[in-house]
């Protein structure tokens, strides 16, 4: 055996071929009645294996690929997608007439122009592309080992996977532009089971490169999922409570990473309009959005516009300094594009989101600090959050409580609700563990005051 | 060095899909997106091994085939394990898929525009910050076929509108959001009157301005239909998927001839009712099934695959998927029928407690059978009476404590679209219940 996999697709494959189709398509559209037209391309090859309890059930390869167009016609702009490389044509026509239906937006500077990238390292990694089936199997067999070797516990599902992407991007400005990279994640899910109770966990790691271990994260929810049995009820209160990454994280993306969004702030659907110069949070707290971090998940050369990535000081000492742009919401607001205006596939409509959120906050022993409260490692309902006020009413998973400064007993069922605006001004500490959960990057972090709600 | 005889299963679903969506928002367009796409998803059993491939675009069908099988066949040799085998699959002769009364294609761009347009500019005269109103079409061809000789298609077409609002003071801001889903065509507008939805989109969200957070704690609640509807498809639903029931992931797994809710309760799963989440044929081409998952407070049966309803006993009918990836078990149309109380009896018994409407969503732990969802708004009830509004209420609890807290069914059943996740997947769904009451709930507040 092992003579199956031998032939690794080459992600670079009809590339040539691709990027004659896209030059062939903006002639075409340089002749057409649009003002400008961007042509996106992505294309990724994924290995992936999975598990079922304690068994590996499939392997999957998906070659997926496709091109999103966008049109301007008087500064609008209309965008269309297809996967179908005889189709292109038809597509840009299509974008055009969107476009010719739209409002003009006279404030509209242009798609960007050809520049030069910074080259990101670590976000490429040729071993990754690489990989045989057999090491993403015997990945997965890690997971899987690592869940087991803790007593007691079982694995439910999860699974190991490699990925490699490339995106070029052409325009009638000039741009012509491609990246490539990796990706690699593994994630497990695990159950304890005692004589009156069960209890569940999940760990996972993503990365550019082969620098997580399926090993420890199987061992990792494994302990977590023993270690949240027989949960105790807790009294409800005003109480400190301790956010891990995992937490936190889920909790930002669904409420202050909306409110950052310029495009939520020109529509009036953000509650940090006019704040900007305003303290708004914790004088110790500085939020970043930075493209430019070697080797993240969230890191890139250029956005999915071609605008060159950067650093962006999103909240500097508690005070907010500016909102995310890209293209649109950047001329709207007579401003420059932050470089974050992305696409959540190649078919999409190209918005404002989040390279990688990094959260600093001086850091101390939390655990240690707290002389009553609770432990929170992950949320049920994150998304559920109210991203136009930043309230939240959410139950907490694998929670525990801290007394004395020592993680007790795990809780079993509450509610904690509250605001993310106040908890910005109500953080008192950020641990040392600090983590990257997909793009946000954060400590755990020590909030007073929170309402928790125990169960009857 | 194969033997081309150890794969024993293979299937190929096939999907061409066409698409559009239009934003409207404070009285611009905001966006306008046509998509064209089309790809097939493959798999290949042997042994006890699946094998995977995905294609997109023109591309060969028999090279993914053949991927699929080399994954199958490695995968087995790599970690063989017990043989897999297939529940057959009742192949559906006549298909008759409901077919749009107004073909979207038949309406121009301008006029979809417009009548957005009439919709914002309806509710921008109750005077709003913020009004968006978003329409997406998609027409998709669907077409299935594996190695038994299965060989079946169909159309369907899928529309949709939503109409959101945000209100502002001094203090705060609120908003408020209506959406219609279905299995049509542009009559959409017809079914579901867009100027009423955008009406009540406007009106809770200024509403919401001067509602007040209720306390957190534990208090007699009722649940509206669409909330009722999102608690039956993530407390029960979820935890009678048979991949979760093996995986040792779901609450209920030994709960089969069981109570496990009062006997007024009965939840099923029918995939065959034209509503969001209508399907003529499941991902592995099998006929679907009216599945009921509770029948008069007795767990009764489970949703299978194949695979699941091979090894658990049970008739496939319930494998979906996004598109053309891989196929999970997944629920459909899912609801509680219909009891005895109306609605102001409810309110009498219950005397005083909340009152939930609308939902923003929930999300559930299956293993430990540990709910969360967020209602929309709601209001207290004192004395037996509706009286001030509320917001930002949560609602959690246990499954098995839960269902057995409910006191009251009511014969109002209404059945709502919405869009469910799973394994990383998004499927048309629809959800529905009729009023319930429950005798205690834990409601997150100040």
């Amino acid at each position: 055996m092992g003579k199956i996999n031998e032939n690794i697709k080459d992600i670079t494959e009809e590339i040539d071929e691709i990027i004659s189709i896209m030059d062939n398509a903006i002639s075409f559209a340089k002749k057409s009645s649009a003002d400008e037209i961007e042509i996106f391309y992505a294309k990724s090859i994924s290995t992936s294996v999975s598990f079922r309890n304690d068994k590996i059930e499939s392997a999957k390869e998906s070659v997926g690929s496709g091109f999103g167009i966008r049109a301007v016609v008087d500064g609008a702009s209309g965008y269309s997608g297809t996967n179908i490389s005889e189709r292109l044509i038809d597509s840009v026509k299509a974008a055009i007439k969107a476009a010719e239906s739209m409002d003009g937006d006279p404030m509209w500077k242009g798609l960007p122009e050809k520049s030069e990238y910074l080259e990101i390292p670590g976000l490429y990694d040729e071993n990754v592309c690489n990989m045989k089936l057999e090491e993403c199997v015997e990945n997965t067999m890690n997971i899987i080992k690592g869940i087991s070797s803790v007593d007691g516990v079982k694995p439910i599902s999860g699974g190991f996977s490699r990925a490699v992407g490339i995106n070029i991007i052409q325009n009638t400005n000039g741009v012509s532009a491609q990246k490539k990279a990796t990706i690699v994640s593994a994630s497990a899910d695990a159950s304890a089971e005692s004589a009156s109770d069960t209890s569940t966990a999940f760990d996972y790691g993503i990365s550019r490169t082969f620098d997580i271990s399926p090993l420890k994260i199987g061992e990792n929810a494994a302990e977590m999922a023993k270690k949240s049995l027989n949960g105790d009820r807790i009294d409800s209160g005003k109480m400190p409570v301790i956010f891990h990454p995992f937490a936190f994280s889920s909790l930002i993306e669904n409420t202050f990473a909306e409110a950052i969004d310029a495009d939520n702030v020109q529509k009036g659907r953000s509650p940090l309009i006019g704040k900007i110069g305003e303290q708004i949070a914790n004088p110790k707290l500085s939020l970043i959005d930075d493209a430019t971090i070697p080797g993240k998940t969230g890191s890139c050369s250029f956005d999915d516009e071609g605008t060159p990535s950067q650093r962006t000081e999103i909240l500097k000492d508690g005070i907010l300094k500016t909102y995310l742009y890209d293209s649109t919401t950047a001329a709207r607001g007579n401003t420059k594009s932050s470089g974050n205006g992305f696409k959540s596939s190649y078919g999409s409509v190209t918005s404002v989101d989040l390279s990688n959120l990094v959260i600093i906050y001086p850091k101390s022993d939390i655990i240690r600090e707290t002389k009553s409260g609770i432990y929170v490692n992950s949320l049920i309902g994150a998304h559920t959050a109210n991203a136009i006020t930043g309230d939240f009413s959410v139950e907490v998973r694998n929670a525990f409580k801290i007394q004395n400064g020592e993680i007790t007993k795990p809780v079993k069922s509450a509610m904690i609700s509250g605001n993310i605006f106040d908890l910005l001004k109500n953080i008192s500490g950020a641990g040392y563990d600090v983590k990257d959960v997909g793009g946000i990057i954060t400590p755990s972090i020590k909030i007073e005051d929170i309402s928790v709600i125990g169960s009857e | 060095m194969i033997n081309p005889n150890d794969i024993k299963f293979y299937d190929v679903q096939t999907i061409e899909s066409h698409s559009t969506g239009i934003v409207l928002t404070n009285g611009k367009i905001d966006s306008i997106n046509e998509n064209e796409t089309k790809g097939s998803g493959i798999r290949a059993l042997c042994g006890g091994s699946w094998g995977y491939t995905s294609l997109s675009g023109n591309k060969d069908i028999k090279s993914g085939i053949d991927d699929a099988k080399m994954l199958a066949k490695s995968m087995n040799s790599h970690s063989p394990k017990d043989e897999v085998d297939l529940s057959p699959s009742k192949i559906p002769k006549k298909i008759s898929s409901p077919k749009p009364k107004i073909s979207p294609s038949d309406i121009t761009m301008e006029e979809k525009i417009e009548l957005l347009r009439e919709i914002e500019h309806y509710i921008k005269s109750e005077g709003l910050k913020s009004t968006t109103v978003s329409y997406s079409d998609s027409t998709s061809k669907v077409i299935y076929m594996n190695s038994e000789g299965a060989e079946v298609e169909y159309d369907i077409v899928r529309s949709g509108f939503s109409v959101s609002a945000v209100a502002g003071n001094e203090n705060t801001i609120q908003s408020g959001r209506e959406s219609k889903f279905d299995i049509c065509g542009y009559e959409i507008f017809k079914k579901y009157d867009p100027f009423v939805a955008a009406k009540k989109a406007a009106d809770t969200a200024k509403l919401l301005l001067d509602a007040k957070t209720p306390k957190g704690g534990n208090p007699k609640v009722i649940l509206d239909q669409e909330l009722a509807g999102v608690f039956t498809h993530e407390a029960v639903g979820h935890a009678s998927e048979a991949d979760l029931v093996l995986m040792n992931d779901s609450i209920l797994k030994d709960k089969i001839g069981k109570t496990v809710a009062p006997d007024e309760i009965t939840i099923v799963d029918n995939p065959m009712i034209y509503e969001f989440g209508y399907f003529p044929f499941d991902a592995e081409g099998s006929e679907p099934e009216k599945t009921i998952l509770i029948k008069n407070g007795i767990m009764n049966e489970f949703m299978h695959s194949r695979e699941t309803a091979n090894r658990l006993g049970g008739t496939p009918g319930n494998a979906r998927s996004q598109g053309y990836a891989q196929p999970h078990v997944r629920m459909s149309n899912t609801y509680i029928e219909n009891g005895n109380s109306n609605f102001d009896e409810m309110l009498s018994e219950i005397k005083d407690g909340i009152y939930l409407i609308g939902s923003r969503g929930g999300q559930v732990n299956t293993g430990e059978g540990i709910f969360q969802f967020n209602a929309e708004m709601g209001y207290l009830i004192e004395n037996g009476e509706i009286t001030s509004p509320v917001r930002d209420v949560s609602l959690s609890g246990r499954t098995l404590d839960i269902l057995k807290e409910i006191i009251l069914v009511g014969n109002d059943l209404k059945i709502n679209a919405g869009f469910c996740g799973k394994a990383g997947q998004t499927v048309p769904v629809s959800d529905g219940a009729p009023h319930i009451a429950l005798s205690k709930a834990t409601v997150g507040g100040i």
